[in-house]
């Protein structure tokens, strides 16, 4: 035998996965079903109700409306635009929240605060307020005309609200992962060779990448169903900056219920389907990185 | 490499982690830093390392100052008590890990890197474990991990903090064993860290002792053992009988007697008398009364397995610890409640602190 006992005390492998795998905690049955019949009263019962309206109008006239060309760009508009601001919100974000977890200034309380007004505010305040200043006549906004563009009334403009309403979504994922990284790795990292930048590719950023990916979610989600902050600052002008919410209102303004229905049906499964793929990303950042 | 630490001063606050430490490390020596928890161990590490700065006093790596020397531009390997394993990466990326990260052009090809981590992960007995993550491990292969991952830079020093600190006692003395082993085969100067002073005599060349941000002594294993520089060492190296006694002219007495020791005799007042158990001599009592100079004690208890017997003696109501071998404990015929005279062959006397 070698000179070093492997004292093996090594997890076992996975068990499998069983439905009713024995736990200690006690009323499984009345949990899972109270659980059921929750959701099914909150979300499933509303949502599949809305869906087989949806249906009411029949295949054909169900692509008719979802396929015209000022819906597509609505949904271009409404996704794109969340997209982007999840992923400029994926960077400033980390940037905020390591600012807040790694240094102390005076002013530190503040800016904390300040994270979460987003979350706390009517979005219609928010909306009100950008526009106030990113419109051609405020002050940021004039600055943007006078180098030939427009901020208020394009997707930069939808873009720039949903960076704000999204913002504390990501700092309040990332920061508890922050704090809890073991300065010790970094200053193995550097002992071992490793730049600062080296050290943030290849130790942090792994270690973070889980939190980062659900913020990203969580903030995109936001974004994707975001009404009151992204309508004044959009202008709404169709097939430039309507997004898909506004799009459901007009219809409705209109009595034309069965394009709002078929509308909102199509907006539901795509949200879905990206969520569910988010969540495969998730599982399998987590499954490569925090074993 | 030879290491020169000269006044090293470093503070945390108000608080002084280490008050002007001078310590020269020999090369290729394996050293080790041996002090009760908070006397400024990790801190001298971590300053060698360059992961702190010290506020006054220099480090040189062979003559050559390091202030300006980043930890990543040091060299130096750096074994944390935690082990601090890259969680995300297999054992085998957190060996490579320090290869994969040097500049282009001094970066081996991927295949001597296989090569190396292979060899490595071989000589710390990891090989089949390449693909684990440090999860999966027990605390000793993580140690070993830790330890071939801080090897695979092929470091000048090599710097383990506390590095058997975490492990049961089996696994420890095994990874000690193995580690003087490896030290042997390598000659890589090297500094350990240990609050077990049974650890430091037995690993080490030579045995710093800190307290208080100070070292107190520097020595070989037997110098520490044999001739501790005060009375805070012979406490903290352990295995030794305190007597209350006092200083009286220059003069260290025990009941009236005077005992005779080594070194310096301190200023008149209450003192502390020190003696290896195994330099208490005892004697078969003479039917008349105790001799001239000697004491008389009454066995207490005896434990007499293995080649050595340990006896705990009553001397005038202390506690006294003797060892002799069983050869000599036959001859003198001696059992529990028996009587017999003792002797210091050799002892130490320090002023007593209040
Ligand atoms: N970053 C720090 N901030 C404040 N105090 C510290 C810091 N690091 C160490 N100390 C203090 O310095 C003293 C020495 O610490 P350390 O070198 O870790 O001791 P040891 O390793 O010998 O146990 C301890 O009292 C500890 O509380
Ligand atoms: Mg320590």
């Amino acid at each position: 035998m070698t000179a070093v006992a492997s004292g093996a005390t090594v997890r076992p492998a996975k068990r499998g996965w069983s439905f009713l795998a024995p736990t200690i905690l006690p009323g499984f049955g009345t949990a899972f079903g109270f659980t059921l019949a929750y959701l099914c009263l909150i979300v499933l019962i509303p949502l599949g109700h809305m869906a087989l309206r949806a249906a009411d109008v029949g295949w054909d006239r169900f692509w008719a409306i979802t396929l015209a060309p000022r819906v597509l760009h609505a949904f271009y508009v409404s996704f794109g635009c969340a997209l982007a601001a999840a992923l400029i919100n994926a960077v400033f974000g980390l940037v905020v929240a390591w600012v807040l977890v790694r240094y102390r200034f005076p002013g530190r309380r503040l800016i904390d605060a300040m994270v979460d007004l987003p979350f706390a505010l009517p979005t219609s305040v928010a909306g009100i307020a950008l526009t106030a200043i990113y419109a051609p006549n405020g002050w940021i906004g004039a600055l943007a005309k006078a180098a030939g563009f427009k901020i208020a009334f394009t997707p930069i403009g939808i873009v720039i609200a949903l960076v704000f309403v999204g913002l504390p979504f990501i700092v309040r994922t990332v920061e508890p992962v922050l704090q809890d990284l073991d300065a010790e790795v970094e200053e193995a990292a550097a002992s071992l060779g490793a730049t600062r930048w080296q050290t943030f590719i290849k130790v942090l950023l792994p270690a973070i990448l889980p939190a980062l990916i659900t913020g990203v979610a969580l903030a995109f989600a936001r974004g994707v169903g975001e009404y009151g902050s992204v309508i004044f600052i959009a202008g709404n002008i169709p097939a430039v900056s309507e997004i898909v919410p506004l799009l459901i209102v007009a219809r409705l303004e209109q009595y034309d219920y069965a394009g709002a229905t078929v509308i909102a049906t199509a907006m539901m499964g795509v949200s879905f389907l990206m969520l569910l793929g988010i969540n495969f990303l998730q599982r399998w950042t987590r499954s490569r990185h925090a074993r | 490499m030879a290491i020169e630490i000269r006044n090293v001063e470093k503070t945390f606050g108000a608080f002084t982690a280490l008050g002007g430490v001078s310590l020269d490390v020999r090369s290729g020596e394996l050293l080790a830093l041996l002090g009760p928890s908070g006397s400024g161990k990790t801190t001298l590490l971590r300053i060698i390392a360059g992961l702190d700065h010290a506020d006054a006093g220099e480090v040189s790596f062979d003559g050559q100052d390091t202030r300006d020397r980043a930890a990543r531009d040091r060299k130096v390997g750096f074994v944390f008590q935690h082990y601090a394993l890259f969680r995300h990466m297999t054992v085998f990326d957190n060996v490579a890990f320090g290869l994969r990260v040097k500049k282009k052009a001094e970066r081996p090809a991927e295949m001597d890197i296989r090569r190396r981590v292979g060899q490595l992960l071989e000589m710390v007995q990891l090989s089949h474990l390449a693909s684990r993550y440090p999860s999966q491990l027990s605390g000793g292969q993580r140690q070993r991990v830790a330890l071939a991952r801080a090897l695979a830079i092929e470091p000048k020093v090599l710097l383990l903090d506390e590095p058997f600190g975490a492990l049961d006692a089996k696994v420890r003395k095994d990874l000690r064993k193995w580690l003087r082993h490896l030290h042997d085969d390598m000659h890589i100067t090297s500094i350990f860290v240990t609050h077990d002073q049974e650890e430091a005599l037995e690993l080490a060349d030579r045995v710093v002792v800190m307290n208080h941000g100070q070292i107190i002594q520097v020595g070989t294993p037997a110098e520490v053992y044999d001739t501790p520089a005060d009375s805070f060492v012979f406490d903290f190296l352990g295995g030794v009988n305190r007597l209350n006694g006092v200083i009286e002219g220059g003069v260290a007495r025990l009941d009236g007697k005077a005992v005779r020791v080594d070194g310096e005799v301190g200023p008149n007042g209450p003192a502390v008398i020190y003696v290896r158990p195994h330099q208490v001599e005892l004697d078969v009592a003479p039917g008349d009364g105790v001799p001239e100079g000697k004491w008389s004690a009454r066995v207490s208890s005896l434990h007499a397995a293995g080649p050595v017997a340990r006896l705990e003696l009553d001397l005038a109501g202390r506690a006294l610890e003797a060892q002799l071998s069983r050869d000599r404990l036959s001859d003198l015929a001696l059992d529990v409640g028996s009587w017999c005279t003792v002797d210091f062959r050799h002892a130490r006397v320090f002023p007593a602190k209040n």
